[in-house]
């Protein structure tokens, strides 16, 4: 998921026009499916608040008739880089991060309780927060090590290095804690290195188990690639914190792009487990089932983004639902007890596939693979969508997205005897990006309703809440709060930066609080403004 | 006849241009200085059997690609720690017989590889062009007259003369599909009827901003004003949805005779 380099730097300048689309859409109600995974309340104690992915909160105190009178509550200013992890809230403290620092601020305050600093060298592109456990708190470094903190004052417990950052590999995860243990994925696609998710002891940091994301030599998944040596250049990276069923004992987590990237010549097949969403046993790390949304990947179109998990009817029938808009411009719904697919969809027009196969799985157009003279492809050259979180709303049944239309023109470079030269083996270039926030219907792909934000990219994740509202931020600096039927704007504040992380929501003391990191400063809002 | 002389003329044209180009590239090859040779001989002793000839890899990993190569920013020394002491966990044995100017010159061989093969990707110009004019130039002029409606706005003799020359060609080839600059122009049409015309330097869903006609910022609450915008490039954006990947090489190389 290197969000792609950038060739050349996007229009600067005016922002586009907007169109609400008219929302006459038939809600997908989910006539009363109760979702066997619990929704997140009082507090945020997870990076996706719970561990379904929904990003959907209980709370209704700020709700769809008063969010109007949202103020301001506190602020906190970092000085630092911008913010792209999801805070956590627990017992009124909150915990986020940035590359080399973690903070812990007073939740109804704003104010700082300690900071950790560990500078260290290796890839700081992003840090997407941290984990909490039995007082513990777990943060994955740009030198690939996990630290284990006391959450009451910051200080180390322990550093364990998870891979070797002279190859490439960093953490950019916030861990997901599950029975106990804590799981991340190595995250870097700078060089040919294979990648993997594995399960720590909370209490020491030792391993328990380690799943490569590619597969074993001589098994019939390593028949996807040419031979053992061509796979062993590595990929499927886990660059986004995955969700867990416990009833089903499974653990989703999404892979990322293969190596090299984008010179598809060298390794024709499907090249598993990359750009893969892997079912996996939590108690061994087992591959129990896995669907593989871009086979044969050319155009960095990790599978990375958040399998979200959801119970509600398809077909008729009650089913236990995982649902994933993917990078390469496609929605996919999967049974998510035995990895059935049941749906694929595009939610953002694209031309690199030229169908769809019997296993829901796109079919790579070689013709718009990356070409020598350039493949002009439709889509944006950071895909569909991208870390940016989803939600998904019980109530409306919809599933929320800010995704990306585009251009972008993809190059082959092969040198001597038709190898890549590096671990891109090509380059894009980017050429027009508008940004949409789109409401999914869940059922048939469909776009119950969108709004347009014009020419420019968004990279703001989404809540849901129980009080009818979607948070989220637009490409032109405003936090919105939307009503989820229909996208009616019904509050918004100039941010005065972009939000890069999703909002999020807790409730200390009778006050629901809304939290969303902009830039460098942390901001939170509550009906009453401040204490 | 004529074309055995056109062969002929281009043959001498090429060999020419390849002489006057040699005293320079020696210079410059980065594989010609001493300790890179040395590091080379070294190389092809210790560290070839696992990872090649040229470092691109056997049983070991190509180290072309290796982080600690492509990040030295990042790792400095390293290099020289692992190439002494191996790797042990992963099948790679340590060196204790190269001395530290024996490691110095190989860490500097593989440094020259790397360069050489960066710049032999981003290459020169002549063989970007090479690479990106696969399109019929013909059938571009008649893209530029007929279905693209370039004609419209451009002319290869007005705005588009010399094209070719002030652009890099990977450069050229993006920005005729979509421009980088663009200026979209917006007129505001207030409630007492006046209107004001500018550049647009802001439009969402809540306010616009223009620089005017005589340089002021000013902005309004769309609730209180009506706004048309003019995007130029609104056709660039109308034609990306219909192009062919041959009509955008077409179009490329007959913008490429622009010179």
């Amino acid at each position: 998921m290197s969000f792609r380099t950038l060739k050349r730097l996007s229009s600067a300048g005016a922002a586009g026009l907007l169109v609400l689309a008219s929302a006459g859409c038939l809600l997908a109600q989910n006539s009363g499916v109760k979702n066997s995974i619990p929704s997140v309340s009082d507090s945020w104690p997870t990076f996706n608040g719970d561990t379904s992915g929904r990003r959907y909160s209980t709370l209704t105190q700020i709700d769809k008739d008063n969010v109007k009178s949202l103020k301001l509550a506190w602020a906190y200013q970092t000085h630092d880089v911008m913010l792209k992890s999801t805070p956590l809230e627990i017992d009124g403290i909150l915990y986020f991060t940035v590359p080399d620092h973690v903070w812990a601020l007073d939740a109804k305050t704003g104010e700082k309780v300690w900071e950790f600093r560990r500078i260290s060298h290796g890839d700081h592109l992003g840090q997407r927060g941290v984990a909490f456990y039995k007082g513990r708190i777990y943060f994955g470094t740009a030198d690939a090590h996990l630290i284990c903190l006391d959450a009451r004052n910051g200080k180390q417990i322990w550093d364990v290095e998870i891979a070797d950052v002279k190859l490439g590999y960093y953490i950019s995860v916030a861990p997901l804690v599950v029975k106990g243990q804590i799981v991340l994925g190595t995250s870097g696609d700078s060089s040919d290195v294979p990648h993997f998710i594995e399960a720590l002891n909370w209490e020491t940091g030792k391993v328990i188990w380690r799943t490569d994301t590619l597969p074993k030599p001589g098994t019939p998944a390593a028949k996807t690639w040419p031979n053992d040596r061509v796979m062993s250049r590595g990929g499927a990276p886990a660059w986004i914190t995955g969700t867990y069923d416990p009833e089903l004992n499974l653990i989703y987590w999404g892979t990322g792009n293969p190596h090299p990237v984008l010179a598809g010549v060298v390794r024709p097949g499907d090249n598993l487990y990359t750009c893969a969403i892997l079912a996996l046993n939590p108690d061994t790390g087992a591959i129990v089932w896995y669907f593989q949304p871009s086979p044969h990947d050319t155009h960095d179109w990790d599978a990375v983004e958040t399998p979200v998990l959801f119970d509600a009817n398809f077909n008729g029938n009650p089913r236990k639902l995982l649902a994933q808009a993917s990078r390469n411009g496609y929605f996919f719904v999967l049974d998510r007890t035995t990895g059935e697919h049941l749906l694929t969809s595009q939610f953002v027009p694209t031309n690199w596939a030229k169908g769809v196969d019997a296993a829901g799985r796109p079919v790579p157009d070689p013709a718009m693979d990356p070409q020598p003279d350039g493949a002009l492809v439709e889509g944006s050259e950071g895909g569909g969508t991208n870390w940016m979180s989803p939600s998904w709303d019980p109530e409306t049944g919809l599933f929320y997205v800010n995704a990306s239309n585009g251009y972008t023109l993809w190059y082959l470079e092969l040198g001597p005897h038709n190898l890549p030269l590096n671990h891109e083996g090509g380059y894009s270039v980017h050429l027009l990006d508008k940004s949409v926030l789109l409401a999914l219907d869940y059922r048939t792909g469909k776009v119950a309703w969108e709004r347009k934000e014009g020419k420019g990219m968004n990279f703001s994740g989404i809540l849901t809440t129980a009080g009818h509202l979607l948070f989220t931020g637009d490409s032109s600096g405003n936090l919105l709060a939307l009503d989820p039927s229909n996208g009616d704007v019904l509050w918004h504040t100039r941010l005065g930066g972009p939000m890069d992380p999703a909002p999020i929501t807790y409730q200390l003391d009778g006050t629901q609080y809304v939290v969303a990191g902009v830039d460098g400063v942390m901001y939170a809002w509550s009906l009453s403004g401040s204490l | 006849m004529s074309a055995l002389f056109l062969c002929l003329g281009f043959f001498l044209a090429a060999s020419i241009r390849a002489h006057a180009q040699t005293p320079e590239h020696a210079k410059t090859n980065p594989m010609a200085a001493p300790d890179v040779q040395r590091g080379q001989a070294l190389f092809q002793q210790s560290c070839s059997l696992c990872h090649g000839v040229g470092a691109t890899g056997g049983a070991g990993p190509n180290l072309l690609q290796s982080g600690l190569l492509l990040n030295r920013k990042y790792f400095g020394d390293e290099l020289s720690l692992v190439i002494q002491g191996g790797r042990p966990d992963r099948g790679m044995p340590a060196f204790p017989m190269l001395s530290a100017d024996n490691i110095s010159d190989i860490v500097a061989f593989l440094y020259a590889r790397v360069e050489v093969t960066s710049s032999e990707s981003s290459s020169s110009a002549d063989s970007a062009l090479k690479h990106l004019l696969t399109g019929n130039a013909a059938a571009g002029k008649r893209y530029f007259y007929g279905e693209g409606k370039c004609a419209t706005c451009h002319s290869p003799a007005g705005d588009l003369a010399g094209i070719a020359k002030k652009y890099p060609s990977d450069e050229l080839q993006a920005m005729f599909l979509y421009p980088r600059d663009n200026k979209v122009t917006a007129t505001v049409l207030l409630p007492s009827g006046e209107k004001i015309k500018g550049t647009l330097l802001h439009h969402d869903a809540f306010y616009v901003a223009i620089r005017d006609e005589d340089g002021w910022y000013r902005s309004w609450p769309l609730q209180d004003v009506k706004v048309q915008v003019a995007d130029p490039l609104s056709e660039h954006e109308e034609l990306l949805h219909s192009y062919k990947n041959k009509d955008v090489h077409d179009v490329f190389s007959y913008l490429e005779t622009l010179k």
